[in-house]
């Protein structure tokens, strides 16, 4: 079994109505489909609406969705074409925007308060919360012994199968599981109290 | 071989240290965390995949692991993708408010079925963007398509039978051209009718007895 397959074990589920096996995926891929439509929509206020308009077409599609292609590759089409649709819609309307972005630099406006509260995109916390994770991230990675450091760089940066990193690593399979799992720990450690700090929100 | 002794499949060996490193409202976290991240590298064995599913649908703490595994190989990746898991909690928090308002996308006519009743699923959205939505229209149709199908056929047999018939009952050695620009011309030959005639009195003797007048049209095409 391989991720490609994972996904389309997930989605066969989503089809039987299990909801939480489409949240794995929506985990699993959107921080990329906000960074793909990021690079198309320039208003960060609208990324992460398109972004869960993208899914929710996705979610509605996904009885057409055959695995003939794979599930990112038709993910990111959904997100590039509902982007597209976006983008057409404010030429279109304009109005809309202009008045959005005129309440959202209004600070004596309530509801301007709501719309900051909503949304994270490029606020110095959000950004400062971002940098932590990617130094929390490197910083745990320095501290791996190196069997663990190589197993999980060949995995996640080169994208390695088991198989192919125990030939690299001259180790069985099962030992290329532990170390991959136990770097992911290692890592995940000296992350969650990172998450854990954030109030009020539980997944 | 370099073996750290966690060589067998499902050997809870290491994952039991991982369960001590924390404390978590998930009974078996260790052993769910393992299998978690034997499924965001698509190493899971099939038959496991129920179990953690069933773990991830029941356990809060299972589905912050998925996003923190996610979250790690996305980090290593791309700076970019090292976004503040607030936001991604906010983002997936949004989203399953909308998703509870969207019938299930359910792929087996049957279930349609079933879950059109629900008074809480809202009426299917009429947006044409999405294919998926026009399924129910399609599970009706398709009755009625194939009726279509059958009569089409039926229609095709028949226009195929009155070609084929006539040639049958009038055999026609050779036929003008229904073209009128240049009319043939006719030559007719007093012997030949009468070789004609004879062989025209055989001909329907050897028909069969009893089968009618029939006619026999020649044409001279003039050289």
């Amino acid at each position: 079994m391989t991720a490609d397959d994972t996904d389309l074990l997930l989605v066969e589920r989503a089809k039987r109505g299990d909801t939480k096996a489409f949240e794995m995926l929506v985990i699993k891929y959107q921080r990329r489909i906000e960074r793909l439509i990021a690079r198309m929509v320039r208003d960060v206020d609208l990324v992460q609406d398109i972004a869960q308009e993208s899914f929710i077409r996705a979610y509605r599609a996904m009885p057409q969705f055959r695995g003939e292609s794979a599930f990112y590759t038709w993910l990111y089409r959904i997100a590039v074409n509902t982007a597209k649709k976006a983008l057409v819609d404010l030429k279109r309307d304009p109005l809309v925007t202009e008045s959005a972005r005129a309440s959202a630099n209004d600070d004596d406006d309530e509801t301007s308060r709501v719309e900051r509260e909503l949304t994270d995109g490029e606020t110095p916390e959000a950004v400062l919360a971002s940098k932590e994770i990617a130094q929390a991230v490197n910083a745990a990675i320095e501290a791996l012994s190196e069997d663990l450091r190589q197993a999980i760089t060949l995995r996640e940066i080169e994208g390695l199968s088991y198989e192919e990193i125990a030939e690299l690593m001259n180790c069985p399979i099962g030992t290329v599981r532990s170390r991959i799992f136990r770097a992911r720990e290692a890592i995940a450690q000296r992350l969650r109290p990172l998450l854990d700090t954030r109030e009020g929100e539980r997944w | 071989m370099v073996s750290d002794g966690f060589d067998g499949p499902g050997i809870p060996g290491p994952w039991s240290q991982a369960k001590n490193m924390q404390s978590d409202p998930h009974p078996s976290a260790g052993t769910h965390r393992a299998a978690l991240s034997q499924l965001v590298d698509g190493e899971l064995p099939a038959g496991e995949l129920s179990a953690v599913l069933a773990g991830f649908r029941q356990h809060g703490a299972a589905r912050a692991d998925w996003h923190t595994y996610h979250l790690i190989g996305d980090a290593l990746r791309s700076d970019e993708l090292a976004v503040a898991p607030a936001h991604d909690e906010r983002f997936l928090q949004a989203l399953r408010l909308r998703l509870a308002q969207e019938p299930l996308p359910l792929d087996a006519p049957p279930r349609l079925a079933e879950v059109a009743p629900q008074p809480s699923a809202p009426a299917p959205d009429t947006e044409p963007a999405v294919p998926g939505r026009r399924r129910g229209a399609h599970w009706l149709v398709a009755p009625v398509a194939v009726a279509a199908g059958f009569v089409a056929v039926a229609a095709v047999l028949l226009v195929n039978q009155s070609v084929v018939t006539p040639p049958v009952t009038a055999p026609t050695i050779a036929q003008a051209p229904t073209a009128p620009a240049a009319p043939a011309v006719l030559v007719r030959d007093a012997q030949l009718d009468r070789y004609l005639a004879a062989h025209r009195h055989l001909g329907t003797g050897l028909a069969g007895a009893g089968s009618g007048q029939r006619s026999v049209q020649i044409v001279y095409e003039p050289k």
